[in-house]
């Protein structure tokens, strides 16, 4: 999905010249393309992320609309107060983009485990909140991104998913049956999705857009189930099942809610995603399990 | 590239009826005395380097909020006092706004806002306002604005965040000589002496090692600080102006005494330390 945002962000750039790309040193044979053709427009910090997010806030006040890259972890936790204050407060239209989410980095150990992004970012009211499902959406993404005009983060996945093929923010892949829903965003969308090719009966709900939510459509979407269950790979009550339970019992939505997720941080060694969806029962097989379990 | 500034002389700065620096004094005291606020320390030292700021600009075009004007952001957004008085004495905003400073419903806190008309970007946290200055210098480039400057006030306790020297590594590996740094050198932090807290003397090598053109000079001199910004956009990299101030300077009670980042002027603290400031105006 990396590569349809950057795509378009470079394309964007030839007819907004308002458009300024900065990264903190990071995205190798991806960004170099920035400083050749627009190098007025292109700055690489430097390792540097508190200065990103300051400078794209210069870059804002000057009327500039800055797409801030580098990897989610750096984007978001180096810098919570630069967010809070010089994004937030000032209600700038600046984009984050964070790559990698949850355990994309698997074997390079816990501080570049992604899974406690942007449930920090849901303490700052003025942040929308993306996780691009598909390279559909991705594509999609940087057009609505330009149109809101409001501040952003994106943690985009490793990925290059084709499936659920919609720029909708929220899809819905119904079962056979309204006995139970499973809900996730980013790669655990393929879990779901893996888990409802072995059972039919299974609905998935893919989000793309965590914040704002469509709360009415959503509510009346979730409501005919017996039981949900949100899949995702963040922390749960500062992540999307922490939302929900918010938004059903706001709607007087009587559902059983349940959460696959990771509960903590962990100093195990693991080659792939795959590895920690294992572990924390968010592949196909942990699923199904916690499906036939609850 | 050359930057093109249009800087006025001090004499003009002086002649144009804005910016007595005494006079802005007196209208800090009767901010911080009417609202029982605090940091009157830094507000009363940094006063003439905000006179030498907005002098080095093209006013209207910052009351005008003009796209091409300098950008003037006080880093170290405890000066709010200061910040509001000298914008009023140079017509930015309305007296009658600085008079509700720190009461309910005003749009004027205690930290700087851009709630404020003319206020380019809030601060408070400290180590953020010069990272957006640099920011800007990097967008007037970008927007081949070549006649204006972004200025940062930081205070000399406040280069001790990390973000500072981000934003000061940037601006010199970048060569923005549209950039400049004034550091309220008054030698206070937050509870003592900043040499006692975390010595970063010598400060002009330290900023000539990040690459950075450098002027030491007397904070409480409008035509000194006038003249180094000037010296230093004739250059071909960012500068540092590191100004010499007294916290509290003009108040005798609260120069270099910690406490009074933190305490209000009661009734006799307030007709003392008019007293003081207008007995300067005399001397002078």
């Amino acid at each position: 999905m990396r590569g349809q945002i950057i795509d378009a962000i470079f394309e964007r750039m030839a007819s907004n010249p308002d458009v300024f790309f900065l990264t903190a040193d990071m995205g190798i044979n991806l960004v170099e393309k920035f400083a050749e053709t627009y190098p007025t427009r292109f700055l690489n910090v430097g390792i540097a992320e508190q200065n990103l997010v300051g400078v794209s806030a210069g870059l804002a006040n000057l009327g500039f609309r800055p797409f801030a890259y580098t990897i989610s972890n750096f984007a978001v936790h180096r810098c919570f107060e630069q967010i809070r204050n010089d994004i937030g407060i000032h209600d700038y239209p600046i984009v984050l983009l964070g790559t990698s989410t949850g355990y994309d980095n698997a074997p390079l150990g816990p501080t570049h485990h992604i899974i406690d992004d942007w449930g920090a970012l849901k303490a700052i009211p003025e942040i929308d909140i993306y996780c691009p499902s598909s390279v559909s959406y991705a594509g999609f993404l940087v057009d609505h991104l330009l149109s809101t005009g409001r501040p952003a983060y994106v943690r985009i996945p490793k990925g290059a998913y084709q499936t659920p093929a919609s720029t909708d923010h929220f899809v819905m892949l119904p079962g056979r049956g309204q006995d139970t829903l499973l809900v996730s965003y980013g790669t655990c969308a393929q879990d779901c999705l893996a888990a409802q090719a072995r059972d039919p009966a299974l609905a998935v709900l893919v989000v793309n857009r965590l914040r704002p939510l469509d709360e009415e459509k959503l509510a009346e979407a979730l409501r005919p189930y017996h039981r949900i269950i949100v899949v995702e790979d963040h922390f749960p009550s500062a992540g999307l099942y922490g939302s929900l339970c918010e938004l059903l019992v706001r709607h007087s939505v009587g559902t059983r809610m349940h959460s696959l997720a990771p509960h903590d941080y962990t100093l195990d060694v693991g080659t792939s995603n795959g590895y920690f969806h294992r572990k924390y029962g968010l592949d196909g097989d942990g699923i199904l399990a916690a499906v036939a379990a609850h | 590239m050359t930057i093109q500034t249009k800087l006025p002389t001090a004499a003009a700065v002086r002649s144009s009826g804005f910016a007595d620096p005494i006079a802005i004094r007196l209208t800090i005291l009767d901010m911080l005395y009417r609202a029982k606020a605090s940091h009157l320390g830094s507000s009363m030292s940094v006063v003439e380097m905000l006179v030498a700021m907005y002098g080095s600009t093209q006013v209207e075009k910052i009351r005008d909020r003009a796209p091409d004007r300098s950008r003037v952001i006080v880093s170290k957004g405890h000066c709010a006092a200061a910040t509001y008085a000298t914008m009023a004495h140079f017509g930015i905003i309305p007296m009658s706004l600085v008079d509700t400073y720190h009461t309910d419903h005003s749009l004027l806190a205690g930290h700087v806002s851009h709630a404020v008309h003319g206020v380019e970007h809030s601060t408070g946290a400290l180590g953020h306002g010069i990272n957006v200055a640099v920011g800007c210098a990097v967008g007037l480039r970008s927007r081949n604005v070549n006649d204006a400057l972004a200025l940062a006030l930081v205070g000399d306790g406040e280069i001790q965040e990390g973000s500072v020297w981000e934003a000061l590594m940037l601006a010199s590996h970048l060569r923005l000589n549209n950039f400049i740094a004034l550091v309220d050198n008054n030698r206070i932090s937050s509870i003592t002496d900043t040499d006692k807290v975390l010595d970063q003397r010598p400060l002009a090598q330290r900023f000539a090692g990040f690459g950075l053109g450098v002027r030491e000079v007397d904070g409480h001199d409008v035509t000194a600080i006038l003249s180094a910004i000037r010296g230093l956009t004739a250059g071909d990299r960012p500068g540092v102006v590191i100004c010499s101030t007294i916290k509290g300077k003009g108040v005798p009670f609260a120069e270099n005494q910690p406490i009074w980042h933190y305490r209000s002027l009661n009734d006799q603290l307030y007709a003392e330390a008019k007293a003081a400031v207008a007995a300067a105006a005399r001397r002078a």
